[in-house]
């Protein structure tokens, strides 16, 4: 299986990241492509911008985990994982994750893994600026209720 | 001890002081301007650009106390009846150090009032000099002593700062300030101008005496994100030696003892990584290794 993990502050580009995933093969019957944006409302009203710090060094193997964890558990063809750092604005594009299998459940159910897991084991941390000052946003209990329902660890 | 900024649902709320006691309230504060010492010379002789630098910082320390209420959310307008803003050139150190003292008869204190001066009297010389040395840096703005008011008198002691603090404030890879310098000079020194990272180092040999910590090498502690603001710390080391265990939750212990600030760390929400991996109170800890606390992950 190719794995592919990015961290950058540049922006991505989701249908050129899919044509590069399924480029030279013809035995992927599905791809799952999700993509988180950054909003402009949250905690807080009127997000203006967010900065994204992560712990460099660890970010990339904690991805690279999560994907291996995934392929132990679907069969997956292609897992491409980029994940964005530094100051974004609303409505720009934070992560990306893309699953290909030959079969769509699989597709699916990885994807929908990847980024519930990624949600609480992967050190990124968001700072909002807002129109009533900065934060750093915490932790939602419902992401730990997404992560547990797959009984990760 | 509670914020009194916050209400019983923790919402931020304007003090009602109308109904306490009138009283002298004073406040002092300080700040530091560190240049290349070509810029400090020309201050000194008035050869800057935009003119006497001096005299502009200290108009817009005594304007911005007077209006603190507008910037800072909670605060009180208040009538000050002194405000002062003063400069010391350190030819030693290349730095300006300003200090400020605000006093009113009232019902609030004016510690935000001194802080608010010596802020922008910063920001003000700052901006005068920016055009020789943009690489000065504002470092150690701080209350120095308050009196009066319920909470009563505060002076702070030599240096308030954890004991085990600081190899650098430089931002981690990945978070960008907007516009931030350069990560080129990063001048963090002492008061007396030796670099932070020895004088931490020194802060946490000392107790021990130099028995332990040489011969069995040190750790690399790092701290992110929200926890590296709170703590106002991004890396230090440690002694082996300085562990009462070699684990995770013995690094905490020696920590908390080094400075009681660092006793957030026991908090349930603090997560630990030895060496790039998540990790627990019992993960074993050896010489050269890396530990990191952070908050809970935040990301995607």
């Amino acid at each position: 299986m190719t794995i592919q993990i990015k961290i950058q502050p540049e922006p991505f580009d989701a249908g050129e990241r899919q044509r590069q995933l399924l480029r030279s093969r013809t035995d992927t019957g599905a791809v799952v492509s999700f993509t988180g944006l950054v909003r402009d409302f949250n905690e807080r009203p009127e997000v203006q911008a967010l900065s994204l710090e992560h712990f460099p060094g660890m970010t990339e193997t904690a991805l690279r985990q999560i994907a291996e964890e995934a392929r132990q558990r679907w069969a997956l063809q292609a897992v491409t994982i980029i994940h964005r750092i530094g100051r974004l604005a609303p409505g720009d594009g934070i992560v990306l994750v893309q699953v290909a299998s030959a079969h769509r459940r699989a597709a699916f159910e990885a994807c929908d893994f990847i980024m519930d897991i990624l949600k609480t084991r992967a050190p990124f941390w968001k700072k909002e600026h807002t129109s009533s000052g900065d934060y750093w946003v915490s932790e939602r209990q419902s992401d730990h209720e997404d992560a547990g329902r797959w009984e990760y660890r | 001890m509670t914020l009194t900024h916050l209400n019983a649902r923790g919402e931020a709320h304007m003090v009602d002081v109308a109904d306490k006691a009138e009283s002298r309230r004073e406040a002092r504060a300080r700040g530091t301007v560190r240049m290349l010492p070509a810029t400090l010379a020309l201050l000194v002789e008035g050869g800057l650009p935009k003119g006497d630098v001096l005299a502009t910082a200290r108009i817009a320390g005594i304007q911005a106390a007077k209006r603190t209420h507008e910037l800072i959310p909670l605060c009180h307008a208040l009538a000050l009846s002194k405000v002062t803003v003063e400069f010391e050139i350190d030819v030693d150190d290349s730095c300006v150090h300003v200090e400020s003292s605000c006093r009113l008869n009232g019902r609030t204190g004016v510690e935000m009032e001194a802080l608010t001066a010596v802020s922008v009297a910063c920001l003000t010389l700052y901006d005068m000099c920016k055009a020789v040395d943009k690489g000065m840096t504002i470092d150690d703005v701080r209350l120095e002593a308050k009196s009066g008011g319920r909470s009563g008198d505060w002076r702070r002691e030599v240096d308030a700062r954890p004991a085990g603090m600081i190899a650098s404030h430089a931002p981690a890879e990945g978070e960008l300030n907007d516009g931030a310098e350069p990560a080129g000079r990063q001048t963090i020194a002492n008061a007396d101008g030796s670099p932070v990272g020895e004088d931490m180092s020194r802060a946490i040999d000392e107790p021990r005496g130099k028995a332990g910590g040489d011969c069995e090498g040190v750790i690399t502690v790092r701290f992110l994100a929200e926890l590296r603001e709170r703590l106002g710390c991004e890396t230090l080391t440690l002694p082996l030696g300085d562990l009462g265990t070699r684990d995770v939750a013995g690094v905490k212990r020696a920590l908390a003892a080094a400075d009681a600030r660092f006793e957030v760390l026991d908090g349930k929400r603090v997560l630990v990584a030895h060496n790039q991996v998540m990790a627990g109170e019992g993960t074993a800890v050896n010489a050269a290794d890396e530990i990191a606390f952070f908050p809970p992950v935040t990301g995607g």
